[in-house]
């Protein structure tokens, strides 16, 4: 579904990701680990057009979507959380995710995925007139994942969906993530908790200074001895 | 001084700064949503202006009737600007506020330049409009139909523009991008579109004031100057970026301008507006409904 083959992106010269490729599949949970500065979240913004590879290709069901301009590959479907959310802060929980379903917003069942929103995060439903900047941090993040939702996307992917939240909420955003992709969406998540990540993923890729140090399945990589010791403490 | 002097003076005060406030909601709307000042603002209001009196000179149409046209031809035209000029101007590397300032005040240099070139210095008029010259009594009070008419023209204005940005999908992808224009992506919508046609509202805005204007005020290639002048003050009064702010900031402008020219003379009237202007600036810098 996802093909990433060899990009390379820098930041007014210093490059951050050298020649990654991953492949996602449809219905996969992927997962991309590794430390700060790893590169991951400049793969995802590179992949969701927000940053401009310097080299490599992207296709995306078969077409090519790299260079494409950022909205254009909302509207293709592929929906971006980025690490800070970017919410519409001082618009309404409702307003944020209404304008989630602009692009069709001429349809008569627009909210549609709402529904769903609702399921995965009910206590969206009980603050639709809130403000999105007085939402909890766990809160936001759900919101920029029910929004990202209402673009009815076919791969969704959440950078650092764990950060800023209080342990308690952030196992139900796994949760969350898991029966999304029931529903038969992909999900490509970028993660500092391997731990946790790996245990709701398919499969993984551990970024290490920009570059893949490994790839496999999510079992494998989570047993793996070096693995263990250098990421997950053990 | 009379009771009925003050009360007239406040009536015109009030009726004037209803069509100041019209006049800088344009300005206000695109300060918002993209933190730039259009410094050729006064020569939107220009060109509207001149082509409400053209209309009128060679086709005798009424600017009453010429008004939405001439509102249409200032949409397109501050589109264009955005997409020919405003566009690049903020993609600058080095120095962006200076390059955005340069590129509109350089528009608004050019603007006055070729309309001296082209239609002369000289001070035309709107003779024999529909509504020029004339008065209506109300209780006694006289005001001026063209004021009047150009009062309503502008709470109606508003009225549009309040419902356009709470109730329509579009106006709540104009709060969006005046939020965060960086996000607006993330739901599929294309930023440069929303400024295009925020220029486009705004120097609208501006061409529906300029075509009543043009009925009671002459045009000439400087006219926007002055009124470019009080339309900073009025946004900077209200806060800036907030449109409706501007509305209330337009009504303040209007009536403490009467009330100076009731108290001191003519020649000082403009006084009133820049001493309020300069206690807010101190007391309030945000303005009296900004929030930031």
């Amino acid at each position: 579904m996802l093909s990433v083959h060899e990009i390379t992106t820098a930041y007014q010269g210093l490059v951050a990701i050298s020649a990654v490729s991953i492949e996602v599949a449809k219905g996969e949970i992927v997962c991309v680990a590794g430390a700060n500065g790893a590169g991951k979240s400049t793969l995802l913004k590179s992949i969701a057009g927000a940053e401009r590879p310097r080299s490599g290709t992207i296709s995306f069901d078969g077409a090519r979507i790299d260079g494409k301009p950022q909205h254009m590959i909302t509207a293709g479907g592929i929906a971006f959380v980025p690490e800070n959310r970017r919410l519409f802060p001082r618009l309404s929980v409702r307003d944020n995710l209404r304008l989630g379903s602009y692009l069709y917003r001429s349809e008569a069942n627009r909210d549609e995925p709402l529904d769903l929103v609702f399921k995965l995060f009910p206590r969206l439903s009980e603050r639709l007139e809130q403000r999105a900047e007085t939402l909890s941090g766990g809160e936001q993040q759900m919101l920029a994942i029910g929004r990202a939702l209402m673009t009815r996307p076919r791969l969704l992917m959440l950078d650092e969906p764990s950060q800023g939240i209080m342990p308690k909420l952030v196992d139900e955003i796994f949760q969350a993530v898991k029966r999304i992709r029931d529903t038969g969406l992909t999900v490509l998540i970028v993660e500092q908790r391997m731990a946790e990540c790996l245990e709701i993923a398919d499969r993984a890729y551990i970024l290490q200074t920009g570059r893949v140090l490994m790839k496999g399945p999510a079992a494998e990589i989570s047993t793996n001895p070096d693995v263990r010791k250098a990421y997950l403490g053990l | 001084m009379t009771a009925e002097t003050i009360i007239q003076s406040l009536a015109s005060g009030l009726l004037m700064g209803l069509l100041y406030g019209l006049i800088a909601v344009g300005l206000a709307l695109i300060f918002g949503l993209m933190d730039v000042v259009n410094f050729a603002h006064g020569e939107f209001l220009m060109i509207a202006m001149y082509a409400t009196f053209f209309l009128f000179a060679f086709f005798a149409i009424d600017p009453l009737l010429s008004a939405p046209l001439v509102a249409a031809a200032l949409f397109v035209f501050g589109a264009v600007v955005y997409l020919l000029i405003v566009r690049f101007a903020v993609r600058a590397k080095a120095n962006a506020g200076m390059v955005q300032i340069f590129s509109t005040f350089g528009l608004a240099i050019v603007m006055r330049g070729l309309a001296q070139f082209f239609f002369t210095p000289d001070y035309r008029s709107v003779t024999n409009s529909w509504l020029g010259g004339k008065t209506i009594s109300v209780g006694g009070i006289f005001l001026p139909e063209p004021q009047l008419v150009g009062a309503l023209v502008s709470i109606a204005a508003f009225a549009g523009l309040y419902f356009f940005i709470h109730r329509t999908d579009f106006g709540r992808a104009l709060e969006a991008t005046r939020e965060d224009a960086g996000a607006v992506a993330l739901v599929g919508i294309d930023k440069n579109r929303v400024f295009a046609l925020g220029w486009g509202l705004g120097a609208a805005l501006v061409g529906l004031a300029g075509a009543i204007m043009a009925i009671f005020f002459y045009v000439y290639p400087d006219v926007g100057a002055s009124f470019a002048l009080i339309a900073y003050v009025t946004v900077a009064l209200g806060g800036f970026g907030s449109v409706f702010g501007a509305f209330a900031g337009g009504i303040i402008v209007g009536l403490v301008e009467a009330t100076t020219a009731l108290i001191l003379p003519p020649s000082l009237k403009s006084v009133g507006i820049y001493a309020v202007y300069l206690l807010v600036v101190f007391v309030r810098p945000r303005g009296l409904f900004g929030s930031m």
